[in-house]
């Protein structure tokens, strides 16, 4: 079915196509089942047919026929089952697949969080409905009518060709109604993201809806976005509704058609020659047969929109996708703390404002920097420049011998702290160990022993960090950056959300962590700041 | 998932139940309609298996038979049935939805409001968590459950026309079509509540798994790459990934199981038949086999309810969760005195107090306090002489207007965000506002003016075109304190002293308290009164000491 401009629809089309590439086979087995299903539908009709013919001869007669009927029910059934299983792992197996490209291209600092979230959940859910009900409907729908229709010419050629030339009308006016359905949906997608984001945004500004007492005026927002989109959705259900049932109709009708053919010619009634002569096994196999030729285009027409669900969610996934495919060079690590030179810097992100413009400092070998300001400064910013997690817009950073517009990657030069280290279930010993895989045992609890932690450790830590207190959880970020031997540190607000003590506490440590390294330190905090050897205010 | 919130439950289930009783008309025009179908649907088949075999022996009896059999009728029945099962599905469709759109768009506020005058603590949390992502997914779901109502109805009138016909053929046939019908029903129930409800439950608890652990990563994205443990938090990421996946093909599985049973009791039904009707003519029989498969396929819209039933109820539950009574505070308004305990500092407008101290050492914890933001801790301030914590929240927040260090901006233009603070502002008074808090000439410049486009949280605004932004948006409430925290941070001298003077003139005018927090001299020179934080006590508490100046 072509029922939108290619234009358009062209580049996540093709990438959906690409995606899927691999997993032809298993998708290839699925299609087979559903279109499998056209041979238990013609047993179907044809035992129906042969019971109900048999009957005057008594009903012991149709018993053959009937248990021919009652195979074929029982064989459609597991069929169905086996296509459905079929093309569930199928749609496992993309889905699978494509989550890790997209996985690969996320944390790259190109989207936001929330977007890719977004683009790894519920976007790689929208291929679901395309790979399991989609891809199959719409092979079946162009292969089983024609098998179904062969077996009635077996019956009667006169009625295959009726069936054959209510065919042409049919497609026609499923490939109409499908396009209306089809632009008028993509509309109401938009609108339910709109809502959505709506929504989303609302939650988000809640402490300065609550600050100024205005949940009642914004309950009302939501509610006339609500009521909009519910009378927009409405429209486009009608239409969709409408066509269905324009379907279903056009189907009766077909069917009918067939019915008088085979109705008038039992009764010998017709007003021309018949050209051949049915039983009432044959009318009935054909009656019995005709609404099957209609309903796999039906399926299809109920199953477009997962089609359109999934090209809506393709060009973000498509786009994460590519920022996976980063190759760049990795220059060898400076044997001593590198002088860092910022030139000019200004960092911006796609959308919006540039977070920091202008920005010029020299750092000299060794040099402890703290970076004050409010969030939103470009603190955060200005470290991630770095690790290639902020874009560097405009002018330049060098480090020792290296410019960072060049895209190097420095990850072997920098070890980093932040405000929430990750955590994984195990030992605080593998924790820490993250850093450095491979680190040798005494060296894991001299970083620890640096870090402040006593006792065991061994210990085990639950993934939520339970058995670990929020200094603790610092404490683990700075062994990790203790353990691995990297001329640069960065800090991002180490000591942010701790208390005065804890605060107090964690601050020779993190003097020691930069000991011998060419240190930023992002921070609130004046006490932190306290440690450097230049403020830097932003 | 946690414990169940009951309550919380209890008071979604009473506000959907609301919408149906609202959406009563509807709902039952589209159980009606779903009976029609059903019931044309059943009597379709059956007239038609009928009318052919009864046509077929009508020719095989000869010409003259054939020419007296009465074709007109059954045929115009068959035409009028066909145009009846359409359109009554039509019919179902549209007003079912109808019913479900309408009621959703009344929940979604109600849900909104629900949540915002939750406590505090739950309410704040929501925000930018993937809780708030989960509320969109979940509403969508509670849809099905309105949409579904009118399938048992179907199901059941397909079931008495089914009956209805078969009793034409013979009661023993009635009743084995109504067994074998309502063996498939129970079976597909009893597959449902087996197979679907907890994959459907387990599908949505490993999306919500998935989220979290992602935010959790994306949070600490900097480490992971310093560390290159990237492709460890992808393979971590991939595998809940996994567990979603193999949880919808469950999901799947299980909806191919229940239509298995449908397949199983068409079957049931056929022999039932076969084995009940052998007196019957042939006709009659035919007319029986095909009511018995269309009454059993007649309880289709069921059984997929029973498929979405896992995710209705977990829908239901975690929605449910958000939303709690509400802490049952006095509501009564209090006077805008504020005493702060730990010292004999009494305060009224049009006084003004300044707070400082080093970062971090609780400035904005206690003035949020005060305004219910966080949770307010007994003992440590009263408003109007009652204890804050006492005080309901909408009472406390009524006294004051406040402009955070980073003012949090709705996705909307500016007119839109000034309006928060009052909606019935005029553009006077916006502008007026916009020129206090020195941003009128950067508005006037854009194209739109007031109604430029903001995007998300301000996104087009610099850092400090953000904070003016919320300045101006306090200086619209008229409540009897102004809260500014930093409000010249970041601006140059100029800026800073034009800023100042007009707040100057508007708290002359406006006869507001002042409380501003800042380290830097110039705002701190406006204030007669001084307040220095010094840190929370073990009870959480904030430590301070009264300082005045000239």
């Amino acid at each position: 079915m072509t029922a939108q401009p290619i234009d358009a629809a062209a580049a996540p089309a093709q990438w959906l196509k690409a995606a899927l590439a691999p997993r032809r086979r298993l998708m290839a087995l699925a299609s087979g089942l559903v279109i499998a299903d056209a041979i238990p539908a013609v047993g179907f009709a044809a035992g129906l047919a042969l019971a109900v013919g048999a009957l005057p001869q008594g009903i012991g007669h149709a018993v053959p026929g009937a248990l021919l009927a009652v195979g074929s029910l029982l064989a459609r059934g597991v069929l169905a089952q086996c296509a459905t299983v079929v093309g569930a792992r199928a749609a496992r197996a993309v889905k699978g697949d494509v989550r890790r490209q997209v996985l690969n291209g996320a944390f790259s600092g190109r989207l936001s969080d929330a977007e890719t979230m977004t683009a790894t959940v519920e976007g790689v859910e929208a291929l679901d409905g395309h790979v399991s009900r989609f891809l199959p409907a719409r092979l079946a729908a162009g292969v089983t009518p024609l098998l179904l229709i062969a077996a009635a010419a077996v019956v009667s050629p006169f009625t295959a060709g009726i069936l054959m030339f209510t065919l042409l009308p049919f497609v026609i006016g499923m490939a109409l109604t499908g396009m209306a359905a089809g632009a008028e949906s993509r509309r109401q997608f938009q609108a339910l993201e709109r809502l959505s984001g709506l929504f989303l945004d609302r939650i988000r500004a809640l402490p300065a809806i609550l600050a100024f007492q205005a949940e009642a005026q914004q309950a009302a927002v939501i509610g006339r976005a609500s009521e909009n989109l519910a009378q927009r959705t409405g429209k486009v259900l009608k239409i969709a509704f409408l066509s269905s049932a324009i379907l279903e109709f056009f189907s009766a009708l077909a069917v009918a058609l067939v019915a008088v053919y085979c109705g008038f010619n039992l009764l010998k009634l017709l007003p021309f020659p018949a050209p051949d002569q049915l039983s009432l096994t044959q009318a009935f196999f054909l009656l019995a047969l005709a609404p099957e030729v209609y309903a796999p285009m039906r399926r299809l027409s109920a199953a477009y929109h997962d089609r359109q669900a999934a090209e809506a969610a393709a060009p973000s996934l498509a786009g994460l996708s590519d920022a996976a495919e980063v190759a760049s060079v990795r220059p060898p690590v400076p044997t001593s703390a590198p002088a860092i030179a910022f030139r000019d810097v200004t960092i911006a992100y796609e959308a919006g404002a540039p977070v920091l413009t202008g920005f010029d400092l020299e750092i000299a070998p060794g040099a402890t920097v703290a970076l004050l300001g409010a969030s939103g400064s470009g603190k955060s910013s200005l470290l991630h420049l770095f690790l290639g997690l902020s874009p560097l817009s405009g002018g330049q950073v060098e480090v020792h011998d290296v410019r960072l517009s060049d895209h190097p990657d420095l990850t072997a030069w920098i070890a980093w702290a932040g405000q929430a280290p990750v955590v994984v279930p195990g030992t605080l010993a593998e924790n820490i160990a993250l850093a450095w895989r491979a680190a040798p045992a005494n060296r894991v609890k001299e970083a620890a022993a640096r870090a402040g932690f006593k006792g065991d450790l061994n210990r085990v830590i639950d993934e939520r960090g339970g058995g670990l207190s929020g200094g603790e959880r610092r404490r683990l970020g700075l062994a990790r950056a203790f353990l691995k031997p990297a001329p640069i540190l960065l800090l991002d607000e180490p000591t942010a959300n701790l208390d005065a003590a804890s605060e107090a506490a964690l601050l020779p440590v993190i003097r020691a962590a930069a000991e011998g390294r060419t240190t930023l330190i992002a921070t609130h905090s004046e006490a932190v700041a306290d440690l450097a050897d230049v403020v830097v205010r932003l | 998932m946690s414990a169940l919130n009951a309550s919380g439950v209890a008071r979604l289930k009473s506000l959907i139940r609301a919408q149906e009783r609202r959406q009563g008309a509807r709902l039952l025009a589209a159980s009606v309609c779903a009976a029609l179908v059903s019931a044309a649907a059943v009597l379709l088949l059956g007239v038609s298996g009928w009318f052919i075999t009864a046509s077929a022996l009508a020719g095989l009896a000869g010409p003259l038979v054939a020419h007296s059999f009465n074709f007109m009728v059954p045929s115009a029945l068959i035409r009028f049935l066909a145009i009846a099962r359409t359109g009554g599905r039509y019919g179902e469709r549209i007003t079912g939805h109808d019913a479900a759109l309408k009621a959703l768009a009344a929940l979604r506020p109600q849900l909104f409001e629900g949540v915002a005058r939750g406590p505090v603590t739950r309410a704040l949390t929501l925000a930018g968590g993937e809780a708030s992502s989960r509320m969109v997914q979940d509403v969508d779901a509670i849809q099905n459950r309105f949409v579904r109502l009118s399938a048992p109805w179907g199901a059941a009138a397909g079931m008495v026309a089914g009956i209805g016909l078969a009793l034409l053929t013979g009661w023993t046939t009635a009743l084995a079509i109504a067994a074998a019908s309502a063996l498939g029903v129970l079976a597909a129930a009893l597959v449902g509540r087996g197979l679907a409800e907890p994959a459907g439950r387990a599908v949505q608890a490993a999306s919500g798994e998935l989220k979290t652990e992602f935010a959790a990563f994306a949070a600490a994205a900097p480490e992971l790459q310093a560390y290159g443990i990237k492709p460890w938090a992808v393979e971590q990421l991939a595998e809940r990934g996994a567990a979603l996946e193999r949880a919808t093909q469950s999901l799947a599985s299980a909806g191919g199981w229940i239509l298995l049973t449908q397949s199983a009791a068409m079957a049931l039904a056929i022999v039932g038949v076969m084995a009940t009707a052998g007196a019957a003519s042939p006709p009659l029989i035919a007319l029986a086999i095909l009511a018995a498969v269309t009454t059993v396929e007649s309880a289709g819209a069921l059984l997929t309810a029973f498929r979405h039933n896992g995710a209705v109820k977990a829908a239901v539950e975690r929605l449910g969760d958000l939303l709690e009574a509400p802490t049952s505070a006095p509501r009564h308004s209090v006077a805008p005195t504020i005493d702060l305990s730990s010292t004999d500092l009494s305060l009224s407008p049009p006084q003004r107090l300044a707070v400082s101290g080093p970062s971090g050492v609780g400035k904005t914890t206690l003035i949020e306090r005060l305004m219910h933001l966080r949770p307010p801790v007994p003992g440590e301030a009263s408003l109007g002489g009652v204890d804050v914590a006492a005080v309901s929240p909408d009472a406390a927040r009524a006294l004051f207007a406040y402009a955070p260090q980073q003012a949090v901006l709705l996705a909307g233009t500016i007119r839109e965000n000034l309006k928060l603070a009052l909606p019935t502002a005029d553009d006077d008074a916006l502008w007026a506002a916009l020129e206090d808090a020195d941003l009128a000439d950067r508005v006037r410049a854009a194209p739109a003016g007031l109604n430029a486009p903001l995007g998300e949280n301000g996104a087009r605004l610099s850092g400090g075109e953000r904070r003016r932004l919320g300045l101006a948006r306090a200086y619209l409430r008229a409540a009897p304190w102004l809260v500014l925290d930093e409000p010249t941070e970041g601006l140059d001298a100029a800026t800073e002293a034009r800023v100042l003077e007009r707040l100057t003139a508007r708290l002359e005018r406006t006869g507001q308290g002042l409380i501003l927090v800042s380290h830097r001299p110039a705002p701190l020179a406006l204030c007669d009164r001084r307040l220095t934080v010094t840190g929370l006590a073990p009870s959480g508490a904030v430590q301070m000491a009264v300082r005045e100046t000239a």
